[in-house]
C-alpha cells in the first residue's frame, strides 16, 4: 500500500516510460479494492459473519431475516458509500493538485470541503425558505446539490485569488483556503445555532464525519453527483497533463484550456461536495492518494485518475473497518481514523519536500 | 506563407508593440532579434495565439486566431522561452505529451519520443527525471516535445510552422549548431520556422530572413545582408557594432579584435 520499495523512482526503466507499471499498478488496486469490500461487507457490531452466509448460500439456505437486514440495508449501503466517498476525495484531490499545479492542493485543506459543508447546512436550515419549484425539481438531492455549489464557489474563490496569469502561488492558495475555511465554519456554526429541533435531526442525519449513518436514502441522493464526477474526471487526464508545462504550453498542445479548467472546477466540487454531503468532512483521502500514487507510477494523469479512484475507495472501506474494530461495538468517527493515519504521511509528504525544486 | 499584420499589444499599462508586422514563408527559417524588451517574445506569443492583440494573424488565407486550439495544434508548435513543469515527470513522459492529434495514432507513435530524444542529441535520457535535467538539457528536452508535436514538416501537403523562443540560448556551442541545423532541415523539408534569437553570427549563419526590432516597432526585416548592417544593428543595440564578412578564400583577414590602439 506504502510505495516505499519503489522509493524516488528508483525502479524506473531506462526508457522513461511507466504506463505498463501503472497498469500492473491499477489491476493490483482491482483487486486490492475488492477484497477491502469483503472485509468490508464481513465487519460489524451485528455479529452477522460472511461466512455462515456464504455457507447458507451454496447449501440454498434462506437467510434469517436478522442476516438480510444487516447485510443489505446496513453494510452494503456503507460499503457503496464508503467506496464513491473515497474515490471521490481522492479524485478531487488529484484533479484539484493538477489544476493548481501543486501536489499540496487539497480540497479538505484549502477551504472547499468547509464551503460545501456550509452549502449543505444552509440547504437543510434555510432550504424551506426556497421557491417551491426549486425545492420539487431538487428533491432529495437539494443537500448534495447545496454542497456541490458551496464547494464550487469556494474553488472559484480560491482560483481567482491565488492565480494571476496562470500561475498559482501556494502561499497565497494555502493562506486563502485557510480564510475561506474559517469563514465556512463560522456562517456553518451561526446557522446550526439558529436551527430547529427538527433541522438539528437532519443535521445529524447528513453526517458527522462518519459513514455510520450510511443508508439507501442517502446513497441515492449523492450517488448520481458523485458519478457525474467520477465519468468526467477521466475528460480532464490529457488537459491536467498538459497543464503541467503551465497554460500557454497546454493551450499549444491542443488543448482548450479555458473549458477544461472550468469542467476541473466543476468537478472537484461535484465530488467534494456530494462526498461532504453524505459524510462529512473526511481529511488527507484528496492529498495522500494521489501522492503516493505519483511515487509508484508518475503523475500521468491518464492513469493517475483511475488509480486515485481506486485507493482512496479501498483506503476509505479499511479506514472504515478500523473505525468500526478499534472500540467496538462502539465506533470511533472515520474522520478520525483517516486523521490519525494521514496527517504524519502527510507531514512525511512535506518533509520529503523541503528539499524539491518544483515546490 | 504566414502573415501577421499591424500586430499592437498592451501589457498592464504598457503599450508593448506598434503595429509590428511579420511574413515568413515556409521552407525557409526566417529569424526576429532585436534587444531586451524590443517585444520579439510579445509579437511571437501574439502570432502563436498566446496573448490577445489587435491586428490580423493570417495563415495560408485563414485567419489563425479563429481556429480552435486542437486544429492549431496540428499546424504548428510553440518552445517558450522559459518553461516549468509542475510534477516529477520522467523525460520521455514529457516529451511523449507532443505526442498528440493525428500523429499519436502512427503504427509506430511509441517510438517517436525516443527519437525526438535523439534528434536533440539526449538518446538515453528518456527515463530520467525532467527536473534532475541541466537547464541545458530541459531546453532541449522541451525541443524534442515541439518537434514530436509537427513531427513531419509538411502533413497533406500543407506545410507545418515551428515557434520558437531562443531556442538556443542556453545551449552550449556544440549544441546550438545542431538545433540550428534542426532547424534548417525542417524548414528545408518544407515546413516553416519564425526563431527568436540573440545570437547574430548563428543569425547570420542560418537565417534566410531576418527581422530587427526596436522598442515594439520592426526597424528592418529582409536578407540577413540588407537588415545586419552596421547602421541598423548600430542604433537598435545602441552601441557602436561593426559587421565584418570574412573575404574570398585565401585573402587576408584581421579579426578587429587583434587591432591595437595605439
Ligand atoms: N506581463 C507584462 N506586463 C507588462 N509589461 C510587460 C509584460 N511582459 C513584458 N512586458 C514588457 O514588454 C516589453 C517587451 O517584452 P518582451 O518579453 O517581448 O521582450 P523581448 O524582446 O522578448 O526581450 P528578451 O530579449 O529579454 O527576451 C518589455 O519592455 C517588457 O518589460
Ligand atoms: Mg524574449
Amino acid at each position: 500500500m506504502v510505495a516505499l520499495p519503489w522509493g524516488r523512482g528508483t525502479e524506473r526503466d531506462a526508457t522513461g516510460d511507466r504506463s505498463e507499471r501503472a497498469r500492473l499498478t491499477i489491476l493490483a488496486l482491482v483487486v486490492f479494492v475488492m477484497l477491502a469490500a469483503v472485509a468490508s461487507l464481513g465487519t460489524g457490531a451485528a455479529g452477522v459473519s460472511l461466512g455462515d452466509v456464504l455457507a447458507k448460500w451454496i447449501t440454498g439456505e434462506a437467510l434469517s431475516l436478522r442476516e438480510r437486514v444487516v447485510l443489505f440495508d446496513i453494510r452494503l449501503p456503507r460499503l457503496l458509500t464508503g467506496m464513491l466517498v473515497g474515490a471521490s476525495l481522492a479524485v478531487s484531490g488529484a484533479v484539484m493538485q493538477g489544476l493548481f499545479r501543486n501536489p499540496l492542493a487539497d480540497p479538505g485543506i484549502v477551504g472547499v470541503g468547509a464551503g460545501a459543508g456550509l452549502g449543505a447546512v444552509l440547504a437543510i436550515v434555510l432550504g424551506a425558505f426556497l421557491p417551491p419549484a426549486v425545492l420539487a425539481f431538487t428533491g432529495m438531492h437539494l443537500v448534495p446539490l447545496a454542497a456541490f455549489f458551496g464547494g464550487w464557489a469556494t474553488t472559484l474563490i480560491l482560483y481567482r485569488v491565488s492565480t494571476r496569469a496562470g500561475r498559482t502561488s501556494v502561499a497565497t492558495m494555502l493562506l486563502a483556503g485557510i480564510a475561506l475555511g474559517a469563514l465556512s465554519g463560522a456562517l456553518t456554526g451561526i446557522l446550526v445555532y439558529i436551527a430547529d429541533d427538527q433541522q438539528l435531526r437532519d443535521l445529524t442525519f447528513w453526517g458527522l464525519g462518519s459513514l455510520a449513518g450510511a443508508s439507501w436514502a442517502k446513497l441515492a441522493a449523492a450517488a448520481p453527483i458523485m458519478m457525474l464526477a467520477l465519468l468526467a474526471a477521466p475528460m480532464l487526464a490529457r488537459a491536467l497533463n498538459g497543464l503541467a508545462l503551465g497554460e500557454g504550453a497546454a493551450a499549444h498542445l491542443g488543448i482548450a484550456v479555458q473549458r477544461m479548467k472550468n469542467l476541473a472546477i466543476l468537478t472537484v466540487a461535484a465530488a467534494t461536495g456530494a462526498a461532504v454531503a453524505v459524510s462529512g468532512g473526511i481529511g488527507f483521502i484528496g492529498i495522500v492518494v494521489p501522492h503516493l500514487l505519483r511515487l509508484v507510477m508518475g503523475p500521468d494523469h491518464r492513469f493517475l485518475l483511475p488509480a486515485a479512484a481506486l485507493l482512496g475507495a479501498g483506503l476509505l472501506l479499511l479506514a472504515d473497518i478500523i473505525s468500526r474494530l478499534i472500540i467496538a461495538p462502539a465506533e470511533l468517527p472515520i474522520g478520525i481514523v483517516t486523521a490519525v493515519l494521514g496527517g504524519p504521511v502527510f507531514l512525511w509528504i512535506l518533509l520529503r519536500r523541503r528539499g524539491i525544486v518544483d515546490m | 506563407m504566414l502573415e501577421a499584420r499591424d500586430i499592437s499589444v498592451t501589457l498592464g499599462r504598457k503599450q508593448v508593440l506598434y503595429g509590428a508586422g511579420l511574413r515568413a514563408k515556409p521552407g525557409a527559417t526566417t529569424v526576429i532579434v532585436g534587444p531586451n524588451g524590443s517585444g520579439k517574445t510579445t509579437l511571437l506569443r501574439a502570432i502563436t495565439g498566446d496573448l490577445a492583440c489587435r491586428g490580423s494573424v493570417w495563415l495560408d488565407r485563414e485567419d489563425m486566431r479563429a481556429l480552435p486550439p486542437h486544429a492549431l495544434a496540428e499546424c504548428r508548435a510553440v518552445l517558450p522561452q522559459a518553461s516549468v513543469l509542475a510534477f516529477p515527470f520522467t523525460v520521455h513522459e514529457v516529451v511523449r505529451l507532443g505526442l498528440t492529434g493525428r500523429i499519436a495514432l502512427r503504427p509506430d507513435a511509441a517510438q517517436l519520443p525516443a527519437r525526438a530524444l535523439d534528434r536533440v542529441g539526449l538518446a538515453g535520457y528518456g527515463g530520467r527525471f525532467f527536473q534532475e535535467l541541466s537547464g541545458g538539457e530541459q531546453a532541449r528536452a522541451q525541443l524534442a516535445r515541439v518537434l514530436l508535436q509537427v513531427w513531419e514538416p509538411v502533413q497533406d501537403g500543407v506545410p507545418r510552422w515551428l515557434f520558437l523562443d531562443e531556442p538556443v540560448a542556453a545551449l552550449d556551442i556544440g549544441h546550438q549548431l545542431q538545433v540550428m541545423y534542426l532547424a534548417r532541415r525542417f524548414a528545408q523539408q518544407g515546413g516553416g520556422v519564425v526563431a527568436v534569437m540573440h545570437d547574430l553570427n548563428l543569425t547570420a549563419m542560418f537565417a534566410d530572413h531576418v527581422m530587427l526590432m526596436l522598442d515594439g516597432r520592426v526597424l528592418a526585416q529582409g536578407a540577413v545582408r540588407e537588415v545586419l548592417t552596421e547602421q541598423n544593428l548600430s542604433r537598435a543595440y545602441g552601441c557602436r557594432l561593426r559587421v565584418s564578412s570574412p573575404p574570398a578564400q585565401g585573402a587576408t583577414y584581421i579579426l578587429p579584435q587583434a587591432a591595437e590602439i595605439a
